[in-house]
């Protein structure tokens, strides 16, 4: 390589490369920069022995290259002309690609990329999701070109701007296109480009200096650091145009020394750059001097700001300081400086050769052009992204992405690193711009997006990001220096379970008198993450503080194992499933039974809260403690039956409970273990409440509520049937018979109404999902024929169709407003509703029933979904043009189900709730009447089995404590069982790290639509219970072993 | 066991290499931690005077950079990822093995100068949580399973430090 003379030898030399790699020829594209840590080089060197070994050495190229952008598949390889990109490579694949795909255009299935849904393999780039809604414009070489070699980037078209600059543009015609196309700055402040090119260069001073600044710091980003490994011409040419329109003669790349690839790489395209003489002086004779230089940092994020970046070139420590005056005029060695960040190098030369017109085409009103996000945390496809600015967030995580790993809840999305704030899933259609974000307390950032789901505590996040912080503040300015410290110690406690109320409304002060007092932008976004955890989760910070509760099951303090943590209940799930181990079901059952008296019901229709919490789901499927519960308690009703002797009475209160329901039943159950005599009262012939009337047999046979009622009573509860409260005996009538305090719970059992035109109860086959249920339940004759039509989302409409099927319904189709994920059915029922053939149809929200002759002929529907408002409420958005009417021979409507306390008597003091329930403390479950006490769906409205049973027994434990004078609050722990066992489960045992889930059978489809049999089968045999078990990792145990 | 010793005259030309350079300082210190993997207090004068700084000046600078160190370090420089990413994916844990499997708080060196256990921010690979750097290698993906057979690995090696 002789150094160009001009700009004539720049294109003579870039027409010889361009000869010379005409050659038509197969290239092999090795990201050898991020994947190197997955062992890509090693794959390099494999495939290029195995070409030359096949004897395709001349017509196939190995290229080592940067980033593909794919990271979560490494080592990622790309073939070309194919277009095919092969994933997960190892060295030992190098004989087949060699072999089937270079030599004969076979494609290999297990290399390519696997669709979630249909499994199909996609072997071509354009094809792959990841990559369709991108548009790269900065990355557009990376991948492509061997970054090691200048003649790559030139052979690509590189310095064709600076060329250009040089030879026909004016600094000051520069600098307008740059401000045309409105660049803003990618290193997240968004200042625009173009104009401070314009302060810098209209400042007086020289030299001048420009500067990168590559010093990525955020935890979670790095787009930078691909750019610099795999592209690093286009951030020299980019300095190179900028030092012509500024006047700059000396230029400087800050980059972190945790980034040596990207050093490397910089420093041989500097070397090649000053041998070619595209940096030095006299550049390509054009008069023109610029030099760039390389300064590593040395581990401070806070040298990311600035004035503290400038100091730490000057050999000074990196502390910031007061602006004004701003680089432009007083910067390194107080001559004008402009600095940018790596991405807005990286834009200039693209818009230099295509124009401000062309780069204006992409992107939103005032922020025009791409952005190349980092997506990592919880989302499948990790891995960096360029998307036009104004994408929204949801095409990134969920298109892009792949959405969330384990099918896990999306929680919020951290985006701007520890500047920034998260953002909460009511804002996942906003469009990702510098202006909307800043609206909702978060930042676009330099580009970090970290993804986190319903297991990780948005106040630990708080916390993290806050040492963080703390640990980087430079020290100099008091807010920065001693708020982080102040806030760090306060978000710590609350995590410790050590926090109080008052903590919160600190933390907003504090935070806000940091961000207004701090010296530099690290201050002043410090609090961020805080602030905007506190605003969308405040129910989180509440809830460790009051109830020493973790929504994401992580802080240690009040967590012994994730799953009990999460049950509602707080059931002991690590020990009993310990207990089924090793084959003492009887003992599991007591364990179990500490909490919850009603593990068989449990057993099969509980939503495990606890199984989407378990650890070992991390791995590979979580422990099947439902079925291992429905095992455990199929075993004692068997063995034992539901024979036991009462407890003992103790004291001399009595109490009434109204409703039989698993609320109702559960606070009795324990009032009763501690020595009460207590009554249920019940308005039905048959105890259950909802799990009576309204589960289908096919998913809670009858027998089995029975079993457990009958041991209920058995322990000393009295239980009178056709016994309901209501005018003729009421609540104070209890109070009056002697009874010392009343629990009622009688469940929320009103269907609510659509409102929609033809909604007349009266129409022949117009059935209201709840009666519908209750009234085939209790043994009613129903027999529907033809097309029925379902409307709702929720478990009793699922439960509702079901039934129809089972009761002569030809057809079912389900009408849902919203979306499936939207539904708050149980999605297990939703899989098995659509197995029967039931079709769900989605966007349809109910406009006006059609009869003739009071018979049900059909519906009309319009197209529906839910949008939300600014401030992140949701609503319902209908499009009136857009109908659907259908047929139907019967119409059911589920769209859920409120409490209806029109049964307490009109002259009762009780304070009402807005919505027709009655007001309680959600601690004590206590009405405002002192010994009246009120849980369950009846409070929460419609909710789930073991919402109700966790009700039941804080009201029990209420009720006893106001019996007993104390008036503390109630304070449900998470406790380890009285007797627990060791056993260490896959940690000891090797055979059960590898063991996979262990199944349970369903009832076929076809034939369990017949009749009302059960459709999930529990396991069979002792081994297989066990087999499952062992699988736990035994979480609570981790205390001890630490 | 005792740190290993240091090469003056190494050290005396690395500095006469940066003599008054402009802005030299860090430079300066950055090849010196390369070279000897610390800074050895006693070289804090020579490099003042060679800069012509003051000695609380160059001190000033070395305490304020987390990548240079007053202390040796061991051959192998464990830097165990705390960012964003790897915390999300559950690097407390990791650290936690770590600190139980090599019996060190974080920033301490194994008394046989074989393992020195830190953490770091984010080292930019952040598609690979949880992540550590040996040295200049790169691991992710970790899992408790990988880390110790991973230590044990290292424990048995003879290998030169810079791999």
């Amino acid at each position: 390589m002789e150094r160009l003379q001009s700009i004539g030898q720049l294109e003579w030399f870039r027409n010889k490369i361009l000869a010379r790699s005409k050659t038509a020829r197969t290239v092999v594209y090795v990201c050898i920069t991020g994947c190197r840590a997955y062992g890509a080089a090693a794959v390099k060197e494999a495939l290029e022995e195995e070409v030359k070994r096949q004897g395709l050495a001349g017509q196939v190229e190995v290229r080592g290259t940067g980033c593909h952008g794919f990271c979560a598949k490494a080592p990622v390889i790309a073939i070309d002309p194919l277009g095919v990109q092969y994933q997960e490579v190892s060295p030992e694949d190098a004989i087949d690609i060699v072999a089937e795909t270079l030599k004969n255009n076979r494609l290999i299935d297990r290399l390519a990329y696997r669709d979630p849904g249909t499994l199909q393999p996609v072997f071509y780039l354009n094809q792959i999701p990841f990559y369709k809604k991108q548009v790269k414009r900065v990355l557009t070489r990376c991948g492509r070109i061997d970054p090691t070699q200048i003649e790559h980037y030139l052979a690509a078209g590189g310095y064709q701007a600076f060329a250009k600059t040089l030879s026909k543009l004016t600094p000051a015609e520069v600098i307008a296109e740059i401000t045309a196309s409105k660049l803003r700055g990618r290193g997240g402040a968004g200042f625009a480009t173009g104009i401070k090119w314009k302060f810098t260069r209209e400042a007086a001073g020289h030299p001048k200096y420009i500067v990168c600044n590559a010093d990525e710091g955020d935890p979670g980003a790095f787009m930078d650091r691909a750019v610099l490994e795999g592209d690093p011409h286009v951030v020299l040419e980019g300095m190179s145009i900028g030092a012509y329109a500024i006047g700059a003669e000396v230029g400087y790349i800050y980059v972190r020394e945790e980034y040596p690839i990207a050093i490397e790489h910089l420093t041989i395209a500097l070397a090649q750059s000053k041998k070619l003489g595209l940096l030095g002086e006299n550049i390509l004779g054009t008069g023109f001097n610029f030099d760039i230089s390389l300064k590593k940092g040395s581990g401070a994020f806070v040298c990311g700001e600035e004035t503290a970046l400038m100091a730490s070139i000057e050999g000074q420590r990196g502390m910031p300081r007061a602006r004004p005056p701003f680089p432009a005029q007083s910067g390194i060695d107080q001559k004008p400086t402009n600095i940018n960040n790596v991405e807005t190098w990286a834009n200039v030369s693209m818009i230099i050769t295509n124009g401000a017109g062309w780069y204006s085409q992409v992107g939103t009103a005032n922020s025009k052009g791409t952005k190349i996000f980092s997506l990592a945390g919880k989302v499948n496809n990790t891995g960096l992204v360029e998307v036009p600015i104004g994408a929204t967030i949801k095409d990134v995580v969920f298109d892009i992405g792949g959405g969330i790993p384990m099918g896990r809840a999306f929680k919020a999305v951290q985006m701007g690193g520890p500047s920034g704030g998260c953002v909460p899933k009511e804002y996942l259609d906003m469009p990702i711009d510098y202006d909307t974000l800043q609206r909702i307390g978060a930042i676009m950032g330099s580009g970090g997006m970290v993804v986190m789901d319903e297991n990780n505590c948005m106040v630990e996040i708080a916390r993290f990001f806050l040492s963080f912080t703390q640990s980087e503040s430079c020290g100099k300015c008091a807010p920065c220096r001693l708020g982080t410290t102040q806030l760090h110690e306060i978000l710590t406690r609350i995590t410790l379970g050590r926090g109080k109320l008052q903590d919160l409304e600190t933390i907003r002060e504090l935070g806000q008198t940091i961000t207004e007092a701090s010296l530099c932008g690290l201050g002043q976004t410090c609090s961020k993450p805080a602030l905007s955890t506190l605003k969308y989760f405040t129910k989180e910070y509440e809830d460790h503080i009051l109830e020493q509760r973790c929504a994401g099951a992580t802080c240690d303090t009040m967590v012994i194992s994730a799953c009990q943590h999460a049950c509602p209940a707080g059931i002991d799930v690590p020990n009993y499933v310990a207990a089924i181990a090793e084959g003492d079901y009887e003992k599991a059952v007591d364990i179990i039974r500490e909490r919850n008296p009603f593990p068989a019901v449990c057993g099969r229709i509980c939503i495990h809260p606890c199984e989407f919490k378990c650890r070992r789901g991390e791995l590979d499927a979580p422990v099947a403690i439902r079925s291992l519960k429905r095992f455990a308690s199929e075993w004692f009703f068997k063995n034992r039956g539901p024979k036991r002797k009462p407890y003992p009475v103790t004291k001399k209160e009595k109490i009434a409970v109204v409703g039989a329901g698993p609320a109702g039943l559960t606070c009795a159950y324990f009032l009763s273990k501690m020595g009460y005599q207590t009554r249920v009262f019940e308005a039905q012939a048959i105890g259950g409440g909802m799990l009576g009337i309204a589960v289908p047999e096919f998913r809670l046979p009858r027998q089995v509520i029975e079993d457990e009622i009958e041991f209920i009573k058995n322990c000393g509860v009295e239980i009178s049937y056709n016994s309901p409260i209501d005018v003729n005996h009421t609540v104070n009538d209890l109070l009056a018979e002697g009874y010392s305090a009343v629990f009622i719970a009688p469940g929320a059992q009103a269907s609510i109404r659509t409102g929609i035109p033809g909604e007349d109860e009266t129409l022949v086959r117009l059935y209201y999902g709840l009666r519908f249920l209750s009234y085939v339940r209790t043994g009613g004759n129903i027999q529907l024929t033809g097309k029925v039509l379902v409307i709702g989302g929720g478990n009793v409409a699922i439960d509702a169709a079901r039934t129809a099927l089972r009761v002569g319904a030809s057809d079912v189709q389900i009408f849902y407003r919203r979306t499936r994920e939207e539904m708050p059915a149980w999605q297990k029922d939703v899989e098995e509703a659509l197995e029967e053939g039931i079709v769900l149809n989605f966007h349809w929200a109910p406009k006006q029933i059609l009869q003739k002759d009071r018979k049900i002929t059909g519906m009309e529907f319009i197209r529906s979904r839910t949008v939300y408002d600014d401030d992140g409420r949701a609503r319902l958005s209908v499009d009136e043009k857009t109908i659907q009417t259908v047929d139907a021979d019967a119409v059911i409507i589920a769209i859920g189900q409120a409490p209806d306390a029109s049964f307490l008597s009109r002259d009762s003091q009780i304070e009402r709730s807005l919505w027709g329930s009655l007001e309680v403390d959600k601690n004590k479950l206590s009405t405002n009447i002192p010994g009246i006490f009120s849980g369950g769906d009846f409070i929460t409205g419609p909710s789930t089995v073991i919402q109700a049973i966790a009700s039941g027994r804080r009201a029990a434990i209420a009720i006893d404590k106001y019996l007993q004078g104390d008036q503390s609050r109630v304070e449900i722990f998470d406790e380890k069982t009285e007797t627990p066992l060791a056993a260490g489960l896959a940690l000891e045992d090797e055979a059960a790290k590898d063991q996979q889930r262990v199944g349970v059978d369903f009832e076929h489809p076809q034939d369990r639509i017949k009749d009302f049999r059960e459709v999930e089968k529990g396991y069979a045999f002792n081994e297989d219970a066990a087999r499952e078990a062992k699988r736990c990792l035994r979480c609570d145990l981790e205390r001890e072993r630490r | 066991m005792e740190p290993p010793e240091i090469n003056w005259d190494k050290m005396q030309s690395i500095i006469d290499q940066h003599r008054g350079e402009k802005w030299g300082l860090i430079p300066l210190l950055q090849e010196i931690q390369e070279e000897f993997g610390y800074i050895p207090p006693t070289a804090i004068e020579p490099v003042a005077k060679a800069l012509n700084l003051f000695p609380s000046q160059v001190q000033g600078v070395i305490t304020f950079y987390a990548g240079f160190a007053l202390k040796p370090k061991g051959k192998y420089v464990l830097k165990v990822c705390r960012g964003t990413a790897c915390h999300v994916k559950g690097s407390r844990s990791i650290i936690r093995l770590m600190q139980k499997e090599l019996n060190l708080k974080e920033g301490e060196t194994s008394a046989d100068y074989q393992f020195t256990l830190e953490t770091v921010a984010c080292l930019g690979a952040c598609f690979l949580a949880p992540t550590m750097l040996v040295n200049r290698s790169y691991f992710g993906k970790l899992a408790p399973a990988r880390v110790t057979s991973l230590l044990d690995h290292y424990r048995k090696s003879k290998e030169d430090k810079t791999k």
